[in-house]
């Protein structure tokens, strides 16, 4: 335990000292939340889209980069340099160090909700969550199944380089079946059912809809939790150490 | 060469084979290192050298032979093996952007019976540097903090894999001198390397590895000795020198004229007979040089080429 916990330490400090990480995880998020709300003055048509559709879409965005960015980049780049190989000739298992890095993800997704939540409340004036319990549990499914998402790319792709251009060609229809450029009403009817059962469009439509007071439909619940399952079990089958 | 392991040996490696498809890294080696000394594998770039010592770590599972290190087997006592071994490896590295300090101090964590890790950066030498990014170092100073990693844990064994690959001359030795201490602090060393020099200057028996075997396992005197039992003279000489007068001494065998100098073979009394002669006769010679056997000798006669890989 005390070897995980030295471990988490170490690597949240490593986690804060890369900016570049940071940036896209954080920053980018509250910038895509500042420009779209400082654009919208309230007199353009909403098209059906939800208030808490703009939010929503920054928590998405900055927990998918964790999750299909930043630590398969991490994991891939670790095993890449051999510092999991120096490692497994210790007395530490190194699955420790991957609890130790999913523990830092955890906690860097959770700061970007309480960013996004709380600069949306202060400084734009949205209203807060409006169905709490519900949207904790979203967030929470949404960001395990990233992360298990990323754990996959990190078994499945050998170096730190290639598994960023994977994370990079996976983000992007991602966002797409999300409804990032097709908020609301605005994506055709027909691909809707990819928005329900994709991650990042699971895991935004739930947070949006437990935002607007709802208990979002099980389906999303449904598919966050087996793409982690799908991905563990496929992680756990393909992950190599070295 | 078949190794005879006695009772106070702390790694017996019998026969070990190891194939990677259909790649033989390791053909057959047997070795053994005694406590308190500096074991030196010496080969050339893809010998099997590394493939042997992650064997003796536990890295890799033999195809066939054993590995036992302090009487256990390194693929199943990984707990124990691990705190036994201080392992430092050849192409790991560190997260760029962990301090030496904090690396070795998460190092630390690991083991149930840490060293100081602020004596060890103090010991290394790494003090000045220990909140400096591991990216940030000098290619001296990343060795010499693997070093420190791998001694972290007190163990009694270190594997020190192509230490000095890559270091300039002046750190090469500084490297050379750390190694030294660390075995007179009692700890038994494994060196690997390419450097004919090194193995040298730092080992009480090396191992050659050629081809995925051992080619000769001896001390460094021992290899140059059986690599060319003679010694030779050379020197320069004022008039005609009749060969007759040196090929009566009892330890000269041949003499023949290389140029302006004679050069002269013969046993370990070679150089007193030929001086005490010539002098006696009034014509003592000039510029004698003595020709020193060393190891690079030693593995070309071994191993038929040198370790560059070119033929003899």
């Amino acid at each position: 335990m005390s070897q995980t916990l030295a471990l988490t330490r170490i690597e949240s400090k490593l986690f804060v000292r890369e900016w570049t990480g940071l940036f896209f995880v954080f920053v980018l998020p509250i910038g895509l939340l500042t420009i779209f709300a400082l654009m919208d003055d309230g007199s353009a048509p909403t098209d059906g889209i939800p208030a808490s559709f703009l939010p929503t879409m920054a928590i998405g965005i900055g927990i998918g980069i964790l999750g299909m960015a930043t630590l398969p980049m991490i994991l891939a780049g670790y095993r890449e340099k051999g510092i999991l190989r120096r490692m497994s000739t210790t007395p530490v298992r190194p699955v420790k160090l991957l609890v130790a890095q999913l523990l830092v993800h955890l906690a860097a997704g959770i700061v970007v909700v309480a960013l996004i939540v709380g600069l949306g409340a202060l400084v734009f004036g949205f209203e807060l969550p409006g169905s709490p319990v519900p949207f904790v549990l979203s967030a929470l499914l949404y960001t395990i199944a990233q992360l298990a998402i990323g754990v996959l790319i990190a078994g499945l792709i050998r170096t730190a380089k290639a598994a960023s251009i994977v994370g990079n060609i996976l983000f992007f229809p991602s966002m797409f079946f999300a409804g990032v450029w097709t908020p609301g009403d605005l994506m055709p009817e027909s691909l809707r059912w990819l928005r329900d059962i994709t991650p990042m469009g699971a895991g935004m439509t739930s947070l949006q809809e437990s935002w607007a007071g709802q208990w979002p439909s099980l389906i999303h619940f449904a598919a966050l939790i087996a793409v982690t399952i799908a991905c563990v079990a496929l992680a756990a089958r393909f992950f190599r150490w070295e | 060469m078949p190794a005879v392991p006695s009772e106070g040996d702390l790694v017996v490696v019998s026969n070990l084979r190891k194939t990677y498809g259909a790649t033989v890294a390791v053909d057959d080696v047997s070795l053994t290192v005694r406590p308190g000394e500096i074991f030196g594998i010496l080969g050339p770039n893809g010998a099997g050298k590394t493939t042997t010592v992650e064997s003796i770590a536990g890295l890799r599972t033999p195809d066939a032979g054993t590995v036992r290190v302090a009487g256990l087997d390194p693929r199943k006592r990984r707990t124990e093996i691990t705190s036994l071994i201080g392992v430092q490896l050849q192409a790991s590295e560190l997260p760029e952007r962990i301090k030496a300090r904090e690396a070795l101090e998460l190092y630390a964590s690991f083991y149930p019976d840490p060293a100081d890790p602020a004596k060890l950066l103090e010991q290394l030498g790494l003090t000045k540097v220990q909140e400096t990014a591991f990216a940030k170092l000098s290619g001296g100073q990343k060795q010499r903090l693997s070093i420190a990693l791998a001694l972290v844990g007190q163990p009694k064994i270190a594997i020190l894999d192509e230490l000095t690959t890559g270091l300039d001359p002046q750190a090469r030795r500084d490297t050379w001198e750390l190694v030294k201490q660390i075995r007179d602090s009692g700890v038994t060393i494994i060196l690997v390397t390419h450097f004919m020099e090194e193995a040298e200057y730092l080992c009480d028996r090396i191992a050659i590895i050629d081809n995925g075997v051992v080619v000769a396992l001896d001390t460094p005197g021992g290899l140059v000795d059986s690599a060319r039992p003679e010694q030779r003279i050379s020197f320069k000489f004022a008039g005609e020198l009749d060969a007759a007068v040196l090929t009566a001494l009892p330890a000269v065998r041949s003499v023949a004229r290389d140029g302006d100098r004679i050069v002269v073979t013969g046993n370990d009394d070679l150089l007193v007979e030929v001086v005490v002669e010539l002098a006696g006769r009034g014509q003592p010679p000039r510029d004698v040089q003595t020709e020193k056997t060393t190891l690079d000798d030693a593995f070309l006669a071994l191993a038929g080429r040198n370790l560059e890989g070119a033929d003899r």
